[in-house]
């Protein structure tokens, strides 16, 4: 049994009778149990998962409809609830907490019969780019397990790299999906803001986040898009994409295509490998027929501040409800007056959660808020009308998805500026609200870069075509594990 | 300049007691210290802008009542009243 095969040969095999999902999904949790004791991709493990494919089998085998997926092994970010499984958010404070109801992606993904093998390891609500953050331990690089996966995604990310599933959903806020895509080699695509239902996901920075799939193949995502995009009445963020099928037409290239190259991507402090990779990538491009050339989006500089100090103010409001009473860890209200109840439950969030939160209260308070939040606003605004300006002129935008190489665990954990600027190349589209996709590029002394591609808001069909293209340009070594 | 007393009164108004504080305020002092870069953005002039949203877009104003197992999910619950610690 061949656990490595991308998620549309999985359909195919299981359709064709050629596999059980039943088979599949026992390997896969053979496989997880095999290898996640090095590397701690999975919070929690469905022991139902067999029974349910073999449902599946069997709908196979009478010719009864089943859904696009087949049973198809599928790990989940932590912070997505699936009825009456836990959801931990990676932190002691939901530990114990259940989720009452599913998110609508998984709601999606129930009904075209994908099967959730798990719920994978992240960085404390999110809150990180190494997965160090959770209160349940690091998740480790498969390709080095001295090294940090990325994050915050990195269960899902280590997940599909290591072959524990066929595919993983994660979120992105400042790059949490792209960022260990890049650092384990998979796909890992942020969505147009609204694309994707976020009813269900546990609430970082409602402004600008994204549910968005890792993936082994760029024709997965957009295999996986087609299931979960589109209008969600529990989420009026969302927007309508009609219908559309990212699927087809995906290998009509990128021949004519304008490409903009963005100048402060690969600028100070980009390691040489990495900016070797871009340079590769852009020539690919170039011979199969796309017209590159630099573009400047001044404000790139300043994003990391504004999206730093946006999603503190948003996460300190939205983590204001753990406070014991409605969530939380259990210990009585006797004896207590109400703020230090409150203040004493929450001393099991986690430090850099604790950290984020201070600075949600300190950012946008009364005489700070001009210079902190509204500044950032502005930012935002202005770094906005940049790229919608670059976008007048190029079709897609190009650059690392992270300047950095993978790092060792605990090199920059105490160093929370150093890690900031490992996010500068991620936070735009977050903070712009465009589509951008981490496509796996290159191996350098054993460790992964991706490469980052961006379009504008709602052309995700057009971005995952130009993917698609670069991915078909390389060959790369399988991960060592 | 930011002061540790301020990281401490926010801290005490998001409900957060720390014992090390030292700890906190020096790495929430470097990062808000970081902030200090938008000052150089030259975006004073900068109107804030917001999306909109289409009106239609919105789901009807109708009332959906939720499982009543939710209650079940509080720690601390009578009938459906939260069961909270005294305000001094």
């Amino acid at each position: 049994m061949n656990l490595k095969i991308p998620a549309l040969e999985f359909v195919q095999e299981v359709k064709n009778g050629n596999i059980s999902a039943e088979d599949f999904v026992a390997k896969t949790l053979e496989r997880i149990q095999s290898v996640d004791d090095k590397l701690h991709a999975f919070l929690s493990v469905n022991e139902k998962a067999i029974d349910q494919a073999r449902v599946i089998d069997k709908k196979v085998k009478s010719g009864d409809k089943v859904g696009a997926c087949f049973g198809m092994p599928i790990s989940i970010k932590d912070n997505i609830c699936i009825k009456d499984s836990k959801t931990t958010c990676a932190s002691k404070m939901l530990e114990n907490f259940v989720a009452p109801y599913d998110a609508t992606v998984i709601t999606k993904l129930k009904e075209e019969d994908a099967i959730f093998v798990g719920k994978v390891n992240l960085d404390e609500f999110a809150m990180g780019l190494t997965t160090e953050f959770s209160a349940f331990g690091p998740s480790k690089n498969p390709w080095n397990t001295e090294y940090v996966p990325g994050g915050s995604s990195g269960g899902s990310a280590v997940s599909v790299s290591a072959f524990e599933c066929v595919a993983s959903l994660g979120s992105d806020t400042g790059g949490s999906v792209r960022n260990p895509a890049s650092f384990c080699s998979t796909v890992g695509y942020k969505p147009t803001y609204g694309l994707i239902s976020r009813y269900g996901l546990i609430s970082y920075a409602n402004s600008i986040e994204q549910i968005g799939p890792l993936t082994r193949t760029v024709k997965d995502a957009a295999f996986i898009l087609n299931i979960i995009s589109g209008l969600d009445p529990n989420d009026n963020t969302t927007v309508d994409n009609k219908n559309e099928d990212y699927l087809s037409e995906i290998d009509s290239g990128i021949e004519g295509k304008k490409i903009g190259i963005i100048k402060e991507m690969i600028g100070d402090g980009i390691d040489p490998a990495v900016l070797s990779a871009t340079k590769d990538a852009i020539s690919k491009l170039e011979s199969l027929g796309a017209i590159c050339e630099e573009v400047s989006l001044d404000m790139v500089k300043y994003s990391v501040a504004a999206y730093y100090t946006i999603t503190a103010t948003e996460a300190g409001s939205n983590l204001a409800r753990y406070d014991n009473l409605r969530y939380g860890y259990d210990f009585p209200v006797e004896g207590y007056e109400f703020n230090s109840y409150i203040s004493k439950a929450r001393e099991n969030f986690g430090p850099e959660v604790i950290r984020r939160m201070i600075i949600g209260g300190f950012v946008p308070s009364a005489g700070h808020a001009g210079k902190y939040f509204l500044k950032a606003m502005k930012v935002k605004s202005k770094l906005t009308r940049e790229i919608n300006e670059a976008f007048k002129k190029f079709d897609l935008l190009i650059a690392p998805t992270v300047p950095i190489m993978p790092f060792k665990i605990g090199e920059k954990i105490d160093d929370p500026v150093s890690l900031f600027l490992v996010d500068i190349n991620t936070v735009t589209a977050n903070l712009t609200g465009k589509p951008a996709i981490s496509v796996p590029f290159a191996i350098s002394n054993g460790l992964p870069i991706g490469i980052q591609l961006l379009a504008d808001s709602m052309q995700d069909k057009l971005l995952l075509q130009a993917a698609y293209a670069l991915e078909q340009t390389v060959t790369l070594p399988e991960v060592p594990i | 300049m930011v002061t540790e007393e301020e990281i401490k009164h926010v801290a005490k108004l998001m409900r957060i007691e720390i014992d090390d504080y030292a700890e906190y305020v020096n790495k929430v002092h470097a990062m808000i210290d970081y902030f200090d870069v938008l000052d150089s953005a030259g975006v004073e002039s900068e109107e804030i802008t917001m999306q909109e949203i289409p009106i239609s877009n919105l789901r009807e104003d109708k009332y959906i009542p939720f499982n009543e197992k939710l209650i079940e999910k509080l720690k601390n619950y009578k009938g459906t009243y939260v069961r909270a610690p005294k305000m001094s």
